[in-house]
């Protein structure tokens, strides 16, 4: 379904690669947590999956299409199958709730049908869905900026949710959430995941929910992929690697 | 101890400075001591004259209508230059950089100026002024609008860029959500200066209330000279408080 295929990633003016090299296969009903320290390329990792960021070598390929040679009307027709929520949540400020949600349709509308705001009855009503799916039903008509942090979130995967996704890419989405919040968000992400049977493919900084909610752990450092497997595997030495000491192999490149 | 070498000299420099500022501008309070003849001309501004009131307000609509019609068309004209003269959604680092000077250019000529010319292909009246004042606008919004544009959160047009929006309509979906409030703030303080602007305008043929009072002025007609005065003061007072109020209801 999604096959990340030799990709390397060198920012303008970048002494290293951000990601070098890494090879992964993907398949629907996967909920792969990506670990990692900060810098490591989890980020530029879940970015490349989208289009977001541009790969420097290799490919993603999406149902054996490459991101990379796509124009930007049919990238755009890959993106809108992408759910995406963000660690501080890029809602849009000034507006409700509910237009909020409602922007997860833009992928499938018109320009000018997104200018004006006109919405069919069917748009709206699943929208209304999946605010009550999130629990938001009775904020609904609140401006996002009033809301605490696990209610941004939730705004957030619902308007990714109103996407109709089959990949669901979270870039760290509960890196400024507390830990009760965060677990609540990661159940939520769960619940969508099962219900819709999607590619989930996460960020966390914290190894114990990726522990608890992942069926895959992939964990990077230094830009490669250093583990990928089942959680259980990752074990107190893969930890240990992963945030700790320096492998020689980077050192020599 | 609390001065270093370096305070000194800018100190030094700055009085220098001041003093030769002075100079120039022949800046010598001695020269009061004819304050009384001020005193004796303030006096011939009252008791105010009332008996042209009407006339007055008549003018001072049409200075409001130039100051708001120039400044708005200003706005509506700069705001979509200014995400081409901003860095994070210029659609070509060329356009960019010419979108930049042109509007430094068209910036630093004043209104008066664009009124002088304009006055030669179009006449007299507040239709020259409403334009050079709709002029100079553009080239001040579109500056302040496209800073506003460069300093917002990019996170929102990367998160409509993610759900499959064109990327020019997700930086406009992103982007004006976030600056809308400090856009009204500006051209509320725009409408306030193009209100004072008009009343220079009207010295060179512009109508409204700034071209009766010049009138009022040249003809000795003191006693009016001063309700004019008055009542431009009235009017930028309630510009000023209908602004606050607007931003507020925004905010």
């Amino acid at each position: 379904m999604l096959k990340v295929n030799n990709i390397s990633v060198r920012y303008p003016g970048g002494e290293r690669d951000a990601l070098s090299n890494v090879n992964v296969s993907l398949i629907e009903g996967d909920f792969v947590c990506i670990l990692g320290k900060s810098g490591s390329g989890k980020s530029t990792f879940i970015r490349c999956i989208n289009g977001l960021q541009k790969t420097t070598r290799g490919e993603v390929l999406w149902n054996n299409t490459s991101l990379s040679t796509l124009a930007d009307k049919q990238l755009m027709t890959v993106r809108r199958e992408i759910g995406m929520i963000f660690q501080h949540f890029n809602l849009i400020p000034r507006l409700t709730v509910f237009q909020n949600v409602l922007t997860g349709t833009f992928g499938y509308r018109s320009t000018f049908k997104n200018l004006v705001g006109w919405f069919s009855r069917e748009e709206i009503k699943r929208a209304k869905q999946i605010i009550a799916d999130v629990e938001l039903t009775d904020q609904i008509n609140r401006r996002v900026e009033q809301l605490s942090g696990g209610q941004k979130q939730r705004v957030g995967i619902a308007r990714a949710m109103l996407q109709n996704p089959k990949v669901f890419l979270g870039d760290e989405p509960v890196s400024s959430l507390d830990p009760g919040t965060s677990n609540r968000i990661f159940t939520l992400l769960q619940k969508m995941h099962n219900r819709h049977n999607l590619l989930t493919i996460i960020n966390v900084h914290n190894v114990e929910l990726a522990k608890l909610f992942a069926t895959r752990i992939i964990a990077l450092k230094d830009g490669e992929v250093i583990f990928d497997g089942l959680p259980e595997a990752f074990t107190e030495q893969e930890f240990h690697q992963t945030y700790h000491s320096t492998s020689v192999k980077t050192k020599v490149l | 101890m609390w001065f270093k070498r370096k305070n000194i000299i800018s100190i030094s420099l700055l009085v220098f400075f001041l003093f030769f500022s002075a100079k120039l501008t022949e800046f010598d309070l001695s020269k009061f001591k004819d304050f009384q003849n001020m005193i004796d001309f303030l006096s011939q501004w009252f008791p105010m004259d009332y008996s042209k009131l009407p006339h007055m307000l008549q003018d001072s609509l049409e200075t409001l209508a130039m100051a708001f019609l120039g400044s708005f068309l200003g706005l509506l004209i700069a705001l979509p230059i200014s995400f081409i003269a901003a860095r994070n959604t210029a659609p070509s680092s060329y356009l960019y950089y010419f979108s930049r000077v042109a509007l430094s250019f068209i910036r630093s000529i004043p209104e008066i100026v664009f009124g002088l010319i304009l006055l030669t292909a179009i006449g007299l009246g507040p239709f020259p002024a409403t334009l050079a004042i709709m002029f100079h606008n553009v080239g001040v919004l579109g500056k302040l609008i496209s800073e506003l544009i460069e300093a917002t959160d990019p996170g929102p047009q990367e998160a409509m860029k993610a759900v499959g929006a064109k990327s020019g309509f997700a930086n406009l979906f992103g982007i004006l959500p976030q600056i809308w409030p400090n856009v009204l703030s500006h051209y509320f303080y725009r409408f306030e200066v193009a209100i004072r602007t008009s009343l220079i305008l009207g010295f060179i043929g512009g109508g409204g209330i700034g071209q009766r009072l010049f009138n009022d002025f040249k003809t000795f007609q003191y006693s009016s000279v001063a309700l004019d005065v008055l009542i431009v003061m009235v009017i930028v007072i309630i510009v000023d408080i209908v602004g606050s109020k607007v931003r507020n209801n925004v905010i």
